[in-house]
């Protein structure tokens, strides 16, 4: 079942001539991780921001075309001191912050909260000041502060730039959890290296238009490595004058090799 | 103190000094200015949000105390300097009234139970957001502020030169903090809404602080005392 | 009330209770802490300006309780903003900085009843000693205390609103268009 259905979408800024994200059609279903991938200014932020139901209704600007949204979402945004909501002392109290605000009951709003911190390994964190963590625990919080909310569609920019290495296996080891509970899963990432084992799905997002959409190993597509978008092992085989197709990981490195 | 509910902390924060203005001079001053004085030795007034700090030589209870002095005192030369002494008491009694009340207040309010009381008194979230929110945003607008400053002076700005120079510099300083802030408010926004944050929500309060009706009758008391104090000075 | 707008509040707030870092820095004998209303109402109106005034009095009192009585001249403060950014004139230098003179007397007019009455002109340091200055000159008190307010207000006004006029400026139209205001205060919408 399809969660997120975007149709000839184009989104044009307030005050700007060139649109955003130009004529751009996608699908998302529930239990699905898509990535999209592409240089600075590709359009993959502003894309997320109209698939949250953001823009242009917080953003302002203008949006043609057609989006439907079968579930609620949340997304995280890459900069965690700015998702804080400034009106919690504690990390529970930060995190028990979004469904307060949905006005769920008191005893629901512990079950989410008490499991989404869990589920970052945050149970340790609970009554410290948010102020006091550091940039990667401070967007472990505001993962689970999402997911506490308990969206159908879970939206990610850029979740792992803050994170350590194993902050960042973490995050997509839960990503891989949460789509095998149902969730549908649009990520915007530059860790190229990570998608394959995480997504489904990539779309390469070229000046806010859809360039290409594959499996994972369209990130050792040859277009895609001389954009600069090949994953590690796909850019030092293709460096090496090795022949194609270019292998995306290690293993199929491996196999190839073998 | 600190687990008398919020409201009525603030009352009393806010009916002293109204007191210890209307009341005649210097004696309904100095009863004022006492009951604030020994409010600060309190248990449960403690280093609060401004970060009282305490030194070798005061022991923990008196910290607060200190600090209502310390705060008051520079009022008491300038008036000194300026006034006769029966207007410098009347006027010091009051600052110190005022003074002595807030840094209590400062001390015994939590602002996770101020929000919570807000939020449970059916006052809209997004007022409780404007107050919860800046106390949270300043230290880190501070702390950016610092290392803007720190920047600037790796990059040879300084203190001296004229007046001309020195706004230039000022210039350097500011702009980037205000533009950062700025280019922050569109993430916060998002980041707000999608957490649900909307004008007229009704949110589910998570832990609100007792209010036992005693304490609501006092805080009327004591804010009915007031234009009743009024009244009562003009005729 | 947007949430956009919403959001600009503590910001807004924070950002003049913050410059007084940069202020320091710098060692000029300036406040700014109109800043975030001036910038506040320029951008979004009067209404978001006197709530970030109040919110601004409201956050330095907990540091100074002294701060609370002169709330009154942060709603002044937005107001006079507002006509400022309504007519343009934050369109440049050579309009703002004369705006903000005028601010700065009248922000000193509506200070000085209180600083007078409440506090016997002796708010800060510096006020204190300028009325001493204005007595010694043989001004009466109320104008001592003019005096005192003024010298303190004057200055600090035309440079933030110099201040705010470059800010406004130097805010990308993509981001400006989103405020409100901010286009018709630098005399463009």
């Amino acid at each position: 079942m399809k969660s997120l259905t975007l149709e000839h979408a184009s989104f044009w800024y307030p005050a700007t001539e060139a649109p955003a994200l130009r004529d751009v059609s996608l699908e998302v279903a529930q239990g699905e991780i898509v990535a999209l991938v592409g240089a600075l200014g590709a359009g993959a932020s502003t894309l997320l921001l109209v698939a949250a139901d953001l823009a242009p209704r917080v953003t302002g600007g203008r949006l043609t075309g057609a989006v439907a949204r079968r579930d609620r979402s949340g997304i995280v945004l890459p900069t965690p001191w700015t998702q804080a909501s400034g009106m919690a002392f504690t990390v529970w109290d930060e995190v028990a912050f979004g469904p307060a605000n949905l006005g769920w009951p008191a005893h629901e709003i512990a079950r989410q909260v008490d499991r989404a911190l869990e589920q970052l390994e945050l149970v340790p964190l609970a009554s410290r000041d948010p102020a006091t963590l550091s940039g990667g625990e401070l967007q472990r919080v505001i993962i689970a502060a999402i997911l506490a909310m308990d969206p159908g569609l879970l939206l990610f920019d850029e979740p792992a730039t803050e994170l350590d290495a194993a902050g960042a296996q973490m995050v997509w080891r839960l990503m891989r959890r949460l789509a095998g509970e149902g969730k549908a899963i649009l990520l915007a990432t530059s860790a190229l290296d990570a998608v394959p084992d995480v997504a489904d799905r990539v779309v390469w997002l070229e000046d806010g238009a859809v360039r290409a959409v594959g499996a994972p190993d369209l990130l050792a597509d040859v277009a895609v490595c001389e954009a600069g978008l090949g994953t590690s092992v796909a850019t030092v085989w293709r460096a090496s004058g090795l022949p194609g197709p270019y292998p995306p990981t290690v293993a199929h490195a491996v196999r190839r090799w073998r | 103190m600190t687990r008398l509910h919020p409201f009525t902390l603030l009352t009393i924060a806010g009916a002293l000094p109204a007191l210890a203005w209307v009341l005649p001079a210097p004696a309904g001053a100095a009863a004022t200015a006492a009951v604030a004085l020994v409010l600060t030795l309190t248990p449960g007034a403690s280093p609060g949000l401004t970060g009282i700090g305490s030194s070798p030589g005061w022991r923990p209870g008196l910290v607060v105390l200190r600090a209502a002095l310390l705060t008051a005192a520079p009022f008491w030369v300038f008036l000194l300097l300026l006034h006769d002494v029966p207007t410098t008491i009347a006027i010091g009694l009051r600052i110190t009234t005022m003074v002595a009340s807030f840094v209590w207040l400062v001390a015994a309010l939590e602002p996770a139970r101020l929000v919570e009381a807000m939020v449970a008194a059916g006052w809209s979230a997004s007022v409780a957001y404007l107050f919860a929110a800046t106390l949270t945003a300043v230290p880190m607008l501070k702390a950016r502020a610092q290392r803007i400053a720190e920047a600037q002076r790796c990059r040879g700005l300084s203190p001296r030169g004229g007046i001309a120079s020195r706004l230039r510099a000022l210039r350097a300083l500011a702009l980037p903090l205000v533009l950062s802030a700025l280019h922050e408010v569109d993430e916060r926004a998002l980041a707000l809404e999608t957490r649900g944050l909307r004008p007229g929500i009704r949110r589910t309060t998570l832990a609100p602080p007792h209010d036992p009706v005693v304490e609501r009758a006092a805080r009327w008391v004591l804010l009915l005392a007031c234009p009743a104090a009024l009244v009562w000075r003009l005729l | 009330m947007s949430i956009r707008l919403l959001a600009l509040i503590p910001v807004a707030a924070a950002i003049s209770l913050a410059l007084s870092a940069a202020v320091d820095a710098v060692a000029l004998p300036l406040f700014l802490d109109t800043t975030g209303t001036i910038l506040a109402t320029a951008l979004a109106g009067p209404a978001v300006g006197i709530a970030t005034g109040v919110v601004t009095s409201a956050v330095n009192t907990l540091r100074n309780p002294t701060f609370w009585p002169f709330v009154v001249v942060q709603v002044i403060v937005a107001l006079y903003a507002w006509g400022a950014a309504r007519a343009g004139l934050f369109r440049s230098f050579r309009t703002a900085v004369p705006v903000g003179l005028a601010l700065g007397v009248i922000a000193a007019v509506t200070s000085t009843p209180i600083s007078y009455l409440v506090f016997g002109c002796t708010t800060t340091g510096g006020i204190a000693l300028t009325t001493a200055l204005g007595k010694a000159l043989g001004l009466p008190p109320l104008g001592a205390c003019f005096f005192g307010s003024f010298v303190s207000d004057f200055g600090d006004k035309a440079v933030t609103f110099a201040l705010v006029t470059s800010v406004l400026h130097a805010l990308p139209r993509r981001t400006a268009a989103r405020f409100p205001w901010a286009l018709r205060a630098i005399g463009v919408a």
